[in-house]
């Protein structure tokens, strides 16, 4: 019985709700994943900055009507990470059919 | 929604995950955001047009009754209004919307081509039967993308009216062009705004 080890990156509830989020989509903004998550402006965007950083998610910040917008879309890396998540997942989920 | 009293990382298991990740897609995919607006629009204006132009013919009110064909240029000033205003206020954009927006783009760049090659070859007589094949394609494809019934059905009738209207040789094919876009466009217009209202409302 061999388990895969998990992407820690991704292995966080709010992370993980974001990338879902953002695998479905094109692009989002911040608003609208602020509205999905339920999640609180500063942590969700300090999560946003981990997924940056990780280079799973691209970050675009601009003015609209003099309003600030953060604009999110899923990387390639960042897809073939979830990916591999959903993978590891399924081997903890149906142990030895990986 | 998230339980935020778990928050940390490797604090639930990957059956939490799974569904989690289940829970966040299905959020995404069911959000409808096609509120019919823009099908309204054009479907309304191509049936006064076409029912218009009918009535100046037959009633012989104006030397020429296809002026009331320039009143789309304003509807296409205004839609690119419309759509710049649109995307900033979405605060998503999806794959299907994108695919959508291209699906009409060809239709719009086909519909000037046609009407180009047309005027050259002064192939007139193919020019209803060719519209509203055109009127199908893109109303078809956008019921099939948004998974939206009543748009695949409008699509179908312009496709079948298509076909009577080559034999329909009178003035009375502007009537055929009002009654396709009621079936294509206004009518799932209508049921658009319907459905966009019940889920955002």
């Amino acid at each position: 019985m061999e388990f895969k080890e998990l992407d820690p990156i991704l292995h966080s509830q709010l992370r993980l709700a974001v990338v879902s989020l953002l695998i479905s989509v094109r692009e989002a903004e911040f608003t609208f994943l602020k509205e999905k998550t339920n999640a609180t402006a500063g942590n969700l965007s300090v999560q946003i900055n981990k997924l940056k950083d990780a280079g799973y998610i691209e970050v675009t910040k601009q003015f609209s009507n003099n309003y600030p917008q953060t604009i999110c879309k899923i990387t390639k890396n960042g897809i073939e990470a979830f990916e591999a998540y959903v993978n590891a997942l399924q081997s903890y989920m149906n142990p030895g059919t990986n | 929604m998230i339980n935020k009293t778990s928050m940390q990382p490797d604090n639930f298991s990957p059956k939490d995950s799974l569904q989690l990740i289940d829970s966040m897609i299905n959020q995404a995919k069911n959000r409808f955001s096609e509120n019919g607006f823009l099908y309204l629009l054009w479907g309304w204006l191509i049936l006064i047009c076409s029912v218009g132009h009918f009535i100046f013919i037959k009633l012989d009110l104006f030397r020429h009754p296809e002026i009331i064909w320039a009143s789309t240029w304003l509807a296409v000033i205004f839609q690119v209004f419309y759509l710049l205003r649109k995307r900033k206020k979405d605060t998503v954009r999806t794959y299907s919307e994108n695919i959508v927006g291209y699906v009409w783009m060809v239709f719009g760049v086909s519909m000037g081509m046609i009407s180009f090659i047309l005027s050259k070859t002064n192939s007139w007589e193919a020019m209803y039967p060719l519209l509203l094949m055109m009127y199908g394609m893109p109303t078809f494809l956008s019921g099939v993308i948004m998974r939206f019934l009543p748009l695949r059905v409008g699509g179908i009738i312009c496709w079948c009216l298509s076909l009577v209207s080559v034999v329909v040789t009178s003035i009375y094919i502007l009537l055929l062009l009002g009654a396709a876009v009621i079936a294509a466009w206004i009518v799932p217009g209508y049921l658009l705004r319907k459905k966009y209202n019940q889920q955002n409302g």
